[in-house]
């Protein structure tokens, strides 16, 4: 059965986050995921409080990457959260956003070596013991733990990228795919397969989830509008050949990038056209959420993450999700 | 005043509206400064074990709200609700 999972950007109080994600635990989400930004408040203060009013919610950092939180510190952070949450805890690990990263002064290169280093370092450490390896972006030579960590934490990576995709089915325990169109769903399992056939895993080893842009109000013009933001934002940052696969105007992409750039949010946010909201979210009713979540089902997927903005109210849509959406596929 | 007594004067039909109307301020508000460290621990833990429509958890949303959002809360009492005594009395409650 698929699992729900919810996104929060904790750009707010820490009270405020864990409101949100207590409601989401009453409300039957079975995942939480806290993005990892510098300019945001801490994703690990913000667990370690979701730890503490919360009890059977997994949860864990969505995405956190390996060049600005040292893969070390990242394993010492989830061991030490899954003392607090026993069996509750997975790592959500990416490359990073590179515009974000290029503001601290941090080159993400090799990208995709960075993230297979960190993984390896992250389980052997886990393992309790004395850690030497040599990858190719991130070495450790005799480093270990002066606490024994409880054991494995499920790994998902967070990939978009064909060959980051393919590395996730080969060493995740899941893949986060950004994205909420069943186009880029179908292209990445397809992706996913190839590594998890070349590990010699099965696909039912991965819980392949959609990282999606969501939006719900009883109200579709009002579920629309909350997501244009994103849907802007998305658009801004999607690779020209994401773009072109969902038949989206180059030119008009541009615009939203140059009247981002100039901080003029109102024309970036005015050129969102309906085609961009298809291909970039899901938004609407629930009954229209509804249906482009079975779409995804159907490509593959066997979780659901409900990302930003969630909705015009958080709080509301939250519980229309609980009300309208997951008893849908679950009942 | 203690909150309880102040919620004790609201009629049990007018709660749901005063607690809904709440959260939307708390889970809004730009003051965030303005919730004491203690305040927010409480208001959680409220949230973890019960609700904000009962009692003890409209006593525990209306005192955060009064104290991070003053006007808002109170003008809501007051206009909204219709309900000057406990408008009165939130006046004083956060003197």
């Amino acid at each position: 059965m698929v699992k729900f999972g919810i996104e929060f950007v904790p750009k707010e109080a820490y009270w405020k986050t864990v409101y949100y994600a207590v409601q989401s635990e009453k409300r039957g989400f079975d995942n939480l995921w806290i993005t990892d930004h510098y300019n945001n408040r801490n994703v690990y203060v913000t667990l370690a409080a979701t730890a503490i009013y919360t009890k059977k919610i997994v949860f864990g950092p969505g995405v956190t990457n390996p060049f600005l939180v040292n893969p070390i510190m990242t394993t010492q952070s989830l061991a030490s959260l899954d003392e607090m949450a026993p069996g509750r805890v997975v790592l959500g690990m990416g490359a990073g956003d590179v515009t974000t990263l290029a503001s601290t002064g941090i080159e993400a290169t090799k990208q995709l070596s960075a993230v297979v280093d960190a993984i390896a370092i992250f389980r052997a450490m886990l393992e309790g013991k004395s850690v030497t390896y040599e990858g190719n972006v991130f070495q450790v030579k005799g480093t270990r733990f002066n606490f024994k960590p409880r054991g494995q934490i499920p790994v998902y990576i967070g990939a978009q990228g064909p060959k980051m995709l393919e590395t996730a089915g080969k060493i995740g325990d899941g893949v986060l795919i950004n994205a909420s169109h069943p186009k880029d769903i179908d292209y990445a399992v397809g992706q996913i397969k190839r590594g998890v056939e070349e590990a010699g895993k099965k696909m039912s080893d991965v819980d392949v989830t959609a990282y999606t842009s969501f939006s719900v109000d009883k109200k579709p013009d009002k579920a629309m509008g909350a997501a244009s933001p994103v849907v802007a934002f998305i658009v801004a940052g999607s690779p020209n050949v994401i773009l072109e696969r969902h038949g989206i105007d180059l030119a008009k992409a541009d615009k939203i990038r140059g009247a981002l750039a100039k901080g003029d949010f109102g024309g970036a946010f005015g050129s969102v056209s309906p085609k961009m909201m298809e291909a970039f979210c899901i938004a609407g009713t629930p009954d229209m959420c509804n249906e482009k979540i079975s779409r995804l089902l159907k490509a593959g997927i066997t979780q659901f993450v409900v990302g930003s903005p969630v909705g015009p109210n958080v709080r509301k849509s939250i519980d229309l999700i609980s009300e309208q959406v997951i008893p849908h596929f679950k009942e | 005043m203690s909150y309880k007594k102040i919620v004790e004067m609201i009629p049990v039909e007018k709660r749901e509206d005063l607690s809904d109307k709440l959260l939307n301020y708390l889970l809004k508000t730009k003051n965030e400064k303005n919730m004491p460290s203690s305040m927010a621990k409480c208001f959680l833990s409220q949230w973890q074990t019960g609700s904000f429509e009962d009692e003890t958890g409209l006593a525990v949303l209306l005192e955060a709200t009064a104290t991070v959002e003053p006007e808002k809360t109170i003008e809501f009492v007051e206009q909204e609700l219709q309900l000057a005594d406990v408008a009165k009395a939130l006046k004083e409650a956060v003197v």
